[in-house]
């Protein structure tokens, strides 16, 4: 019974989109309020019935009904409670009705926050939100329902059950993190599109979606960092980011996002890069529905027929109405967004941000056209031709340093031009640390690139301090305070700056930990307890190895003594080997999992994987990997969404 | 806007553009790409360049070598098409009969040397649902 209220529901919220739809277009034709009040309600009334459908396979996947096809497939009695309401992103038919469900809750919140407010926007707005929804509407009624039931001539006694990789409360976030990311770029987007629509193109629209654009990119940052954190803790691989095709689709969208970001300063502030901001938003939103489409479909990550889906062209076709749509619509009104003003100078902020914004662009483009390589030399020659991680870090390595360095010059440009003496006061210091830093880095000999980057983070660091002690100084000798005090109260009258500031500071920090990179060391070897072996200037001895029986799988366990150069303890791993469902008599449904150990510091991570056993119990196959810094990435993550937050909060009046 | 201003941008966006388009025709690292071909096309033409190749785990064919549990022999099957793989480095938890995998590397003297294999990342058990409701919930539990 439920379940078909379920599909109901998505019935109905699809009929309300129509209607919406409907309503709010008679509504601009004719002006009767009535008509926009109608819109409006039904524009809640399809979220309504979203939130009853999500609320009925929540629930369905908690009481184990099997007569539904997607709660068999992806839970089963075993599943503890917390990774059965998880499994509602778990697979296709539920991720896409989770999107939508997050999609609802933020139009709910759009629609209920601009009751009074942007009401010449408003049935636009409306209008592109609800045709978002209704193309899920359309995914989730007619191509992928999660309500299907199971086929009806036996009864299922058990479900699939989750991977136990997915069992994992990083696993359980990351995705509905991301979602919230790229769902939120919605918002922007559709206040984009009416500006566009109803010609209103000052700074009006730009103010009304700054904090959502922020909260979206804060989501999508976390989700980005969450996902790296739970690969480099789970997978085993010893690496947190490989250039892989999901990993790619959040990232495109994260560049121009954050040239978007940082694009809106200058239109606010100066009322400039008018069809530049369009370009950027319109940009962000179609990689995002390109994004899940990436995810979806399994076109890109694979052979010949991973994951099969039909969704693939239906997606790609609605990428291309928005972009169709929505660049069709800006070229109409492209006399009436050109900016009355113009960029003057260089050496001006403006320009800074406009070159932070080229260079993100472009290393879009960059991580695009890697993606689809594959896809695109088997257009010229047939050849289907796929690139890895060293093709990508090659790239992107310079396009980053360049992007690592404007963090630094960006903030001590002035509006409008920033005089010669200005820039030798401002840049000196920073230039002088900097320097300081290659050459003693170079006497390390350390290689160009890790010299670069490392200089380069002191130079922005230095940059970014000197711009800190400088409006501290201001405060400090104009209201007589502590040092404190000023540093708080002027962050808190500039929180967007200084919150900006951290942020930089945040992907500062992450820079040195990807820097860290380049001093990885590993090794593979077998090994039986009394002996050891080194890796790096660590030993590493098998003291011990046991096996032990818990509730749900089977554990070898190694203990490993990790010791210094000089003999020094520095720690005990205990990486282990599982099997899950070790008591299914079906072996190939028995569950192999490599538990790994990491001992993390500030400045390096031991990381031990327990490979595999030999059949006689003794050898034990460990792989070992040194990764320096690699805390850092995590560290700067923190402070980045530290920094968004402070320039997120709200201001007392 | 001004010239300085467009000619910078240009200069800095062909430069860029540029280098994109020079990695892609000279990558420095040889593991940069891989040629994507079915197990029947490498077969046929023996190439011994990069190649990236699909398929499943042909069953009961994985040997681990007694003396190095690192290596690993196995066919990987592709439609009707066998080819013998070897991979000495840790294998995947997904690793196993009837697996489906990625493997990138080269072809040698009739057998594929591996340096890179991945198993499909499964968010799921795959599988009929009619024989999995053939197993007991209390074989499971202790």
């Amino acid at each position: 019974m439920t379940p078909i209220a379920g599909g109901v529901a998505l019935n109905l919220a699809l009929g309300c989109s129509v209607l919406s739809i409907i309503s709010l277009i008679a509504y601009n034709r004719t002006l009767d309020y009535r008509l926009f009040l109608a819109g409006q309600r039904l524009g809640l009334a399809i979220s309504f019935f979203v939130f009853i459908a999500t609320f009925i396979l929540g629930y369905q996947l908690f009481i184990s009904n099997f007569d539904i096809d997607y709660v068999a497939r992806y839970t089963s009695f075993e599943t503890p409670n917390i990774f059965k309401i998880s499994a509602l992103w778990a697979g296709q038919s539920g991720s896409l009705l989770f999107w939508l469900f997050i999609l609802s809750i933020f139009n709910t919140i759009t629609i209920i926050q601009n009751q009074d407010r942007h009401l010449n926007l408003m049935p636009w707005v409306i209008i592109t939100m609800s045709v978002i929804q209704l193309f899920f509407l359309i995914l989730t009624n007619f191509i992928t329902n999660p309500f299907e039931p199971t086929q009806a001539d036996f009864v299922v006694q058990n479900g699939n059950g989750l991977n136990p990789l997915l069992q994992n409360i990083t696993m359980a976030i990351h995705p509905p993190t991301l979602y919230l990311g790229y769902v939120g770029f919605s918002v922007p987007f559709a206040f984009a599109f009416s500006a566009l629509v109803n010609k209103d193109i000052g700074a009006l629209w730009i103010r009304s979606i700054r904090r959502w654009t922020l909260v979206s990119w804060l989501f999508l940052s976390i989700g980005i960092i969450l996902g790296g954190w739970w690969a480099y803790q789970e997978l085993g691989w010893g690496g947190y980011w490989a250039w892989d095709p999901v990993e790619n689709a959040s990232f495109m969208p994260w560049l121009t996002a954050t040239a978007f970001l940082h694009s809106i300063i200058v239109q606010e502030k100066k009322d400039m890069l008018r069809v530049w901001n369009m370009v950027l938003i319109i940009l962000t939103f179609s990689l995002c529905i390109f994004g899940t489409f990436l995810t979806r479909s399994g076109v890109m990550s694979s052979v010949h027929s991973f994951t099969e889906s039909s969704l693939g062209p239906v997606f790609l076709s609605f990428v291309f109405i928005i972009l169709i749509s929505s660049f069709g619509l800006m070229f109409s009104r492209l006399t009436v967004l050109k900016s009355p003003r113009k960029i003057e100078s260089v050496s001006s902020r403006e320009s800074g941000f406009l070159f932070n914004n080229l260079i993100f662009v472009v290393m879009c483009f960059a991580v695009f056209w890697g993606t689809l390589f594959p896809v695109i030399t088997e257009w010229f020659n047939g050849d289907k031709i796929s690139v890895g991680p060293p093709f990508f870090n090659q790239i992107n390595i310079p396009i980053g340093l360049v992007l690592l360095a404007l963090t630094g010059i960006g903030p001590m440009l002035a509006w409008k031009g920033t005089s010669n003496d200005k820039l030798i006061q401002n840049f000196s210091l920073p230039i002088i640390f900097g320097f300081i830093a290659a050459f003693i880095f170079a006497l390390l000999k350390f290689t160009a690139y890790t010299v670069i980057s490392f200089s380069l983070c002191i130079f922005v660091v230095v940059a970014i301090s000197s711009e800190f002690i400088k409006g501290v100084r201001v405060r400090k000798n104009k209201f007589n305070e502590s040092v404190f005090i000023s540093l708080y109260k002027m962050i808190e009258k500039n929180r967007s700056r200084y919150g900006g500031y951290i942020v930089h500071l945040g992907i500062v920090l992450m820079f040195v930990g990807f820097t860290g990179h380049a001093f990885d060391k590993e090794k593979e070897f077998g090994i039986q307890v009394g002996q050891s072996e080194s890796v790096a200037s660590y030993n590493f001895q098998l003291t011990r190895m046991h096996e032990e029986e818990r509730p749900n799988h089977y554990a070898w366990i190694t203990d490993l003594r990790v010791t210094d150069a000089s003999g020094n303890f520095i720690t005990n791993l205990h990486p282990e080997k599982r099997v899950y469902f070790h008591k299914n008599p079906d072996i190939n449904k028995r569950q192999p999992h490599s538990e790994l150990d990491i001992h993390s510091t500030i400045n390096k991570d031991i990381y031990s994987i327990f490979s595999s056993v030999s059949s006689d119990n003794r050898t034990a196959f460990v792989k070992i990997m040194i990764n320096p810094l690699v805390k850092w990435v995590w560290v700067g993550g923190y402070i980045l969404a530290f920094g968004t937050i402070i320039a997120l909060w709200p201001r007392k009046d | 806007m001004n010239i300085k201003i467009f000619s910078l941008i240009a200069g800095v966006l062909s430069i860029i553009l540029f280098w994109i388009g020079w990695v892609s025709m000279n990558p420095s690292d040889e593991k940069a790409m891989a040629r994507f071909i079915s197990v029947e096309s490498l077969l046929n033409n023996e190439t011994s360049s990069r190649t990236k190749l699909g398929g499943i785990v042909k069953k009961g064919s994985i040997r681990v070598s007694k003396t190095n549990q690192l290596d690993c022999f196995f066919v990987l099957k592709e439609g009707s098409a066998e080819l013998a793989v070897n991979y000495s480095k840790t294998r995947p938890d997904l690793f196993k009969d009837g697996a489906e995998v990625i493997v990138t590397g080269q072809y040698r003297n009739g057998i594929f040397l591996a340096d890179e294999l991945q198993t499909k990342c499964a968010s799921r058990y795959e599988g009929d649902l009619r024989k999995e409701s053939n197993y007991k919930l209390e074989e499971l539990e202790t």
